[in-house]
């Protein structure tokens, strides 16, 4: 039986599991501002080695992160051999037939690999992996709350993921139910064609549907019963405060940042 | 004779990590052909898990489960054939409906053991009837239907494969009163008719006293008890010892033991708590005229 | 005018048939009247409009004639503003028959806050409330895990406090136990009695177990959207021919006693729980 927990919040107790969610989502978006500031050797050496520190004081075994990094592999790959082939430069490395690589390629791939590992280790660092994803929907809704004077409906949108949230793993016990029910009648869906297998997640597809609209409009006449009528009016069981240490990894962003600003212009090697 | 055997079964859940569980344990039982076996056991007993092994949607981690004689997991290429042969009826099955007929439901069994048309729509008339539904009711939607006909199209849906074996989780869970004795009589005259071995898996000892020949009690991944239902009941202190309930009429008659009334033992059933209270009477009528 | 906290007059409810466009009659003038602090028990067969009737008191379902009266307040009228209906639902809560399809949030204190959330309380308040709630149904322990994790009548218990957070008078139970287990059940009944007990909620609840409904003070027998019977289990256990015939059964014991008296026996003592028929048998062997 593998459970899914979507975001895969590891629990520790970490100062970055402490911060103020909605400090992270901050931190977080200047942290992808900072991946993409980025030009030479240096400032890309203090990016990786930023993303080193967060994994270390996130407390969070080196093994899972790195097993996450696996996932995204192939794309890595595939953006990297792009790089190599097709950045155009005055550095030929090879040159047989239609192959060209320049040393340029070579550095862009090499960065490129740098940036996509450390956007996803530190966005998940920061966000996924050190806040539930609760406690994020709840960020996000106060952080985006000032769109509501254009009508954007910020309260709801929390509230539908929370309630996806909720169900999904309701939902994946269901259709494992489901599965061994049209098994037992024995039905197929690990063998056949593409077709033939699309077709057998027919029995299993309605029969979910169903279900889940059964338990929407089940849950909508209890939510209904408790009082439930969108975000006006609405009072929360926590309040979210900002304390020292929010600010103070405010502080040390800034300061990161303004740190890449710095070895950018220091211009030594290839700069992109 | 015994339809299926379960030699040392054990299962264990995610063997090898901090999350490893033994859901069952050694167990060595018989299931008897041609009779109705209650199986027993509160939530986490096992009970899903045992019942999941008989049709070998689930393989066990050690142990045997015999089919007629026959290790069921001697070819496992040919596990599907069992489960033509040990047709499963998981908890609530209505929610498992998904045809646009009732007819087209109850054919996906048949359609799936790849029989001819002419077999199917014989077949899908011969589950109808067994379970009760109407042949006007066939070209309807299944969603259509009342909670209780659904549950029926749904137990058709299985009897359809004409299994040797029926197992049914909590087939009246949810159900009124009258729905629950309409499936419970169904199935008792579906067992009648067709001879064919049957497994009700319940949480109401009432039902199980009232319809079952040999009952099966699981406790904590292991065999407590089995037996006749007369012989499994007679020790009901045992059973509620075990955190298990007892039928109401048993309990009562725990009760009255204990203060002092002579109640014989092992009483399941109404008719036989009003037997055994009418002859104590009369016998205590007759001693107060003695004295007289 | 009587004092009844909650009163129905000539209530009914119909809904349209979506095939035909027929008005489908589900309950056919109900006059009924609770006492604050009562613990009832509604039976009847599927169908017979006892779900309806649960949900028109707190109106999820807006009744189709006649009126409800909740503390002196009709609130059946077309006057109802939303706060009255809101006030309405805080006074009388509601526990469904799925514990998975009420629960909203992913943590379970998080779900106790929520109907307190949505009336407005203060932070701290509910922070109060919920630690309450939590407590009197035994689940504090569990406050910070998921709900999906726990056992169908932890979940209950977790949709009890949701309810109890809101500080009702009056609490619905529709079918809350059907789908759990043995233990599951118990867990839920001892709540709800305690609930009665200490807290003096008036309590409805709607079942088909016989044996639940033998714990409540009153039955109210609905059969086709009519009320069949009205009284004290005792009353309604003694006589069980009309409750057979409305599909229902009597529990065991009860049916014992019955059974005895047809048989010319004299047993004149109480029927309703199973501990009421042990003292029934026991007085006549200790005569």
């Amino acid at each position: 039986m593998k459970s899914i927990t979507l975001g895969q919040f590891y629990p520790s107790d970490s100062i970055l599991h402490r911060l103020d969610p909605r400090m992270k989502v901050i931190l977080a978006v200047l942290y992808i501002v900072a991946t993409f500031l980025c030009k030479n050797v240096l400032s890309f050496a203090l990016l990786l080695l930023s993303a080193i520190v967060l994994i270390l004081i996130s407390k969070i075994p080196m093994k899972l992160v790195l097993g996450g990094i696996k996932a995204i592999l192939f794309i890595m790959a595939f953006t990297a051999l792009i790089n190599v082939f097709f950045t155009k430069g005055e550095t030929p490395i090879v040159e047989w037939r239609f192959i060209h690589i320049y040393a340029e390629g070579l550095w862009q791939a090499l960065f490129m690999i740098v940036r996509i590992t450390v956007l996803i280790v530190g966005t998940s660092m920061l966000l996924t992996y050190t806040t539930t994803p609760i406690m994020l929907t709840d960020a996000l809704e106060q952080l985006l709350a000032p769109l509501r004077v254009l009508h954007i409906p910020v309260h709801e949108f929390a509230m539908m993921m929370t309630i996806a949230l909720r169900f999904i793993p309701t939902l994946v016990e269901e259709t494992n139910k489901i599965m061994s029910a049209q098994k037992a009648r024995g039905a197929d869906f690990t063998s056949g064609s593409l077709i033939s297998r699309a077709k057998a997640l027919i029995p299993i597809l309605i029969p979910l549907f169903v279900s889940a609209f059964r338990r929407a409009d089940e849950l909508a006449t209890a939510m209904e019963c408790r009082c439930y009528h969108g975000g006006a009016g609405r009072t929360r069981m926590t309040i979210l405060h900002y304390s020292p240490k929010d600010f103070v990894a405010l502080a040390v962003i800034v300061v990161f940042g303004a740190g890449i600003i710095v070895l950018n212009r220091l211009g030594i090697g290839y700069t992109m | 004779m015994s339809k299926i055997t379960l030699e040392n079964i054990s299962y264990v859940y995610s063997p090898g990590t901090p999350f490893e569980m033994h859901a069952l344990e050694g167990i060595n039982l018989n299931i008897r052909e041609n009779a109705i076996t209650g199986l027993i056991g509160h939530t986490g007993s096992g009970k899903s898990t045992l019942v999941q092994l008989l049709n070998g949607l689930t393989r066990p981690t050690s142990g045997r489960v015999l089919l007629d004689g026959k290790d069921i997991w001697q070819e496992p290429k040919k596990i599907k054939q069992v489960r033509f042969r040990v047709g499963l009826v998981m908890q609530y099955p209505e929610y498992q409906l998904f045809e646009e007929t009732v007819r087209a439901d109850i054919a996906f069994g048949p359609k799936n053991m790849g029989l001819s048309a002419q077999e199917i729509a014989e077949r899908v008339s011969e589950a109808a009837l067994l379970t009760g539904l109407d042949e006007s009711l066939l070209d309807h939607s299944p969603f259509d239907l009342s909670g209780g006909q659904k549950r029926r199209v749904a137990i058709a849906g299985v009897i359809a494969m004409r299994p040797e074996v029926l197992v049914l989780d909590e087939p009246a869970a949810g159900l009124d009163p009258r729905g629950r004795d309409t499936i419970l009589n169904m199935l008792r005259d579906y067992q009648q008719k067709t001879g064919a071995t049957v497994m009700i898996v319940s949480h109401s000892m009432e039902d199980m006293a009232r319809f079952c020949d040999d009952i099966i009690v699981l406790a904590h991944g292991k065999l407590v008890m089995q037996g006749r239902g007369h012989e499994v009941f007679a020790r009901s202190r045992e059973l509620s010892d075990v955190g298990l309930n007892i039928p109401e009429i048993s309990r009562l008659c725990l009760m009255l033991r204990e203060r002092g009334i002579p109640m014989d033992d092992g009483i399941f059933t109404v008719e036989q708590a009003e037997q055994c209270l009418l002859r104590l009477l009369e016998s205590r009528e007759q001693r107060t005229e003695g004295y007289v | 005018m009587s004092q009844s906290w909650i009163r129905t007059e000539n209530l009914t409810y119909s809904y349209q048939d979506d095939s035909t466009g027929e008005d489908q009659p589900v309950l056919h003038g109900i006059d009924l009247s609770i006492d604050r602090g009562e613990y009832i028990a509604i039976i009847g067969h599927n169908g017979s409009g006892k779900s309806t009737l649960a949900k028109l008191l707190n109106l999820v379902l807006e009744p189709t004639g006649g009126a409800i009266y909740v503390d002196g307040k009709n609130v059946s009228s077309p006057d109802m503003t939303d706060e009255d209906v809101f006030a309405l639902r805080q006074k009388v809560g509601m526990v469904f028959q799925n514990p998975d399809n009420q629960l909203v949030a992913t943590v379970v204190e998080e779900d106790v806050a929520f109907g307190p959330e949505n009336l407005g309380v203060p932070s701290a308040e509910i922070r109060q409330r919920v630690d309450d709630a939590l407590a009197m149904v035994g689940m504090t322990e569990y406050a910070k895990h998921e709900p999906h994790r726990l056992s169908g009548g932890q979940k209950q218990r977790v949709a009890i406090a949701g309810i109890i957070a809101m500080m009702p008078e009056c609490m619905i139970f529709d079918e809350s136990t059907a789908m759990l287990d043995p233990l599951g059940r118990r867990e839920v009944l001892d709540t709800m009695e305690m609930l009665h007990r200490e807290k003096n909620i008036t309590i409805i609840t709607i079942t088909h177990h016989m044996d639940e409904a033998a714990r409540a003070d009153r039955i109210i027998v609905l059969d086709d959207g009519r009320i069949l019977r009205d009284g004290t289990p005792e009353e309604i256990f003694s006589d069980p021919e009309p409750l057979i015939e409305a599909g229902l059964d009597v529990p065991q014991s009860a049916s014992l006693i019955h059974r005895l008296r047809k048989q010319g026996i004299e047993l004149p003592g109480k029927i309703g729980t199973p501990d009421d028929c042990l003292e029934t048998i026991c007085a006549v062997f200790e005569q």
